[in-house]
């Protein structure tokens, strides 16, 4: 079975913060990560592979920055890397990242399967698998929980919804997003992390992948922000005080509107 | 693209300061533009010598954008239920159809959908389209997407609203996919810009911590998906009319390459903590699963929901689906109970909306409390306990 994996470079959401005042981003510090989804379907991936042979390949759109991540999974058993890099990219919104990425799993061959987090933790839009899917003409089943069976022409899922989890079967190829239930991810072996320093990514430009210029980074996406600001702040906080016994009389006192 | 006037420029740098996005460096007292533009004009209106300006390229889409009116909201039905959102999107959708002088259509999709589309026109929709079909009776991802997107081609609605469900951030991406449409996730407020039209579709981004307005200036229809919770819906009128449509579709259309074998429905109740008025949420100070019990036993008295933090549904005390915070669900309740919840950025990107926000917490000093309306500083093992009783007490008087 051959499995791309598509990953994101974020930051670190702990540490992104605009400035109230100032209207700027709080940047010291902010480290970038693999979006924590991501590395649910990577270890998905290698899991499957493991039970089922076959090879996986990791996939990202990003600055050349992004290798870090991609260095990353190799560490944690991916088998390949391939990151697609070009500044013509800047700006994408989610449809543009959708048609660029459909264009990288072109040009790599196409997949039997395709894994993507269920969002990223920057942007949580969601958008991304499901309209690589539809560009890719794959059927697609979000939030996926488990893996029951996988076997060489279809597969077999649990997609959790808000009211419990539905068992979905689809035919290969197909692409699944993942929701953290789904496993627990592994730490990179020293091995893996061998071969992770020694590994050659692969480096994918838009004219490599065919991409029509018109549809990519900014003049690709249909979205635009119009404006970015703080978000209002709560109001005061009101502390109770007095003996605990008289601070939960005035707890529920506050409460019982809502009762 | 992002213009830079380098004669008018003066190097003064305030640009590079006033990017969100870190994505301006001075390079010899000159800005250079990085990769992670969005093109989102901050540093255009800090520069006090406007020397950045920002030039849209015209999309050879601009000239059919008026043939696209109306306003569309697909109405969630699955299995013999209306998702609360749905009425919610009506009144917002009607807010928006009134500014903009146009129709209110719902969308109903599903099986056996009964009179909910009487529902949907006493909630403020001017119309229903309604494919009722039995092989639309489980969600699937394709079946559904295709039935949407030709109900959109055969009908070009400037705007399409659905809830941010499960269900709808699933499908909504796809169908906007094949209609080269903009899509605006999740978002917490819609409103249409006087001068043009356009739909202003507001969303936090980065767990919460910076808010983006987004507009789709060339491309249509204009799609969002809205969180639960977020707007108001109207209330029932039964007086209200509007016109039923019985839409036939093609077998093709409502064929699913995907099979869903089985619906499991969870064992606990309510498990849709998105939709809760009320949550009782635990975190790692409840110390244990017998110390939970005390969380369930809180929500029991308060006819609320249970959520809880990430470290919870680590330990195992309670499954994913109640997981609020960044990797779990984004809730908005009226009121919620924060117990033993430090409050990690994770923790309050995905609770920070609430309405009213109450946290108990042993340590003073815990960020929860710059979120909390109401807080106070003790044992949880003593206080909930205490506190169950008097709401009892108070219930019973």
């Amino acid at each position: 079975m051959k499995i791309i994996v598509c990953v994101k470079q974020v930051p670190d959401a702990k540490d992104v913060r605009l400035d109230p005042v100032t209207n700027t981003l709080a940047r010291e510090g902010v480290e970038s990560i693999m979006n924590p989804y991501d590395q649910h379907a990577l270890e998905e991936a290698v899991r499957l592979k493991e039970a089922h042979g076959g090879e996986v390949i990791v996939l990202t759109m990003g600055p050349p920055q992004a290798e870090e991540i991609l260095r990353l999974a190799i560490s944690c058993g991916a088998d390949s890397a391939v990151l697609v890099s070009d500044r013509a990219f800047a700006g994408a919104d989610t449809w543009a990242t959708a048609y660029t990425l459909e264009k990288a799993v072109k040009s790599l061959g196409g997949a039997d399967l395709v894994l993507c987090g269920k969002q990223a933790i920057d942007g949580d839009t969601a958008q991304v698998g499901p309209g690589l899917a539809m560009r890719m003409d794959i059927p697609f089943v979000t939030c996926v929980q488990k893996v029951r069976e996988a076997g060489d022409s279809s597969i077999v899922v649990e997609r959790m919804m808000d009211d419990g989890y539905d068992v979905v079967e689809a035919p290969l190829p197909a692409l699944l997003t993942v929701v953290k239930d789904i496993n627990e991810p592994r730490v990179p072996s020293l091995k893996g992390k061998m071969r992770a320093k020694k590994v050659q990514i692969q480096v994918l430009t838009a004219d490599d992948i065919n991409a029509d210029p018109a549809c990519i980074g900014l003049p690709g996406s249909p979205t635009q922000v119009a404006n970015v600001f703080p978000p209002q702040a709560r109001g005061e906080r009101s502390i109770l005080t007095g003996t605990l016994d008289e601070q939960i009389d005035q707890l529920v006192d506050k409460l019982t509107p809502y009762l | 693209m992002l213009k830079i006037n380098e004669e008018v420029c003066i190097g003064c740098g305030i640009c590079e300061s006033s990017c969100p996005f870190a994505a301006i460096e001075m390079v010899n007292e000159l800005p250079v533009i990085g990769d992670t533009c969005t093109l989102c004009g901050a540093c255009v209106e800090s520069c006090s010598v406007e020397a950045m300006s920002i030039e849209v390229a015209e999309s050879s889409g601009v000239a059919d954008i008026s043939d696209w009116q109306g306003i569309f909201v697909y109405c969630e039905y699955r299995a013999g239920v209306l998702a609360p959102v749905s009425l919610e999107l009506l009144g917002i959708g009607r807010k928006l159809a009134d500014s903009r002088g146009v129709k209110l259509s719902a969308i109903l999709i599903g099986s056996d959908t009964g009179d909910a589309a009487d529902t949907l026109i006493g909630h403020g929709a001017d119309a229903v389209h309604r494919v009722d079909s039995p092989e639309l009776a489980s969600f699937s991802e394709d079946s559904y997407t295709k039935v949407l997107t030709k109900l959109i081609q055969d009908n070009k609605p400037e705007i399409v609203l659905a809830g941010a469900t499960a269900i709808g951030r699933s499908f909504i991406p796809a169908v906007a996919t094949t209609l080269n449409a903009g899509l605006t996730a999740d978002c917490t407020k819609l409103e249409i810009r006087e001068e043009d039209g356009a739909l202003l579709q507001t969303r936090p981004a980065f767990g919460g911590n910076i808010m983006a307005t987004i507009v789709c200036p060339a491309h249509r229809p204009q799609m969002s998906t809205v969180r639960p919770k977020v707007m108001k819906a109207l209330e029932f009128d039964a007086s209200r009319s509007g016109e039923i449509i019985d839409v036939e579709i093609a077998a093709e259309l409502s064929t699913s390459r995907i099979k869903v074998l089985e619906s499991v429905v969870s064992e606990e109740s309510n498990v849709n903590i998105q939709e809760a008025e009320i949550l009782v949420s635990g975190g790692r100070g409840i110390e244990s699963e017998k110390g939970f019990e005390l969380i369930r036993n809180l929500a029991e008295a308060m006819d609320a929901n249970v959520s809880a933090s990430r470290a919870v549904v680590d330990a195992g005390w309670i499954t994913y689906p109640h997981q609020v915070g960044q990797t779990g669900k984004t809730v908005a309740p009226k009121l919620y109970v924060a117990c033993g919840i430090s409050g990690a950025v994770q923790h309050v990107a995905g609770m920070q909306s609430s309405e009213t926000i109450v946290a108990i917490n042993r340590d003073e000093n815990a960020p929860i409390f710059d979120v909390a309306d109401y807080g106070l500083v003790g044992d949880i093992q003593e206080i909930i306990p205490k506190l169950i009783r008097k709401l009892e007490e108070k219930r019973g008087a």
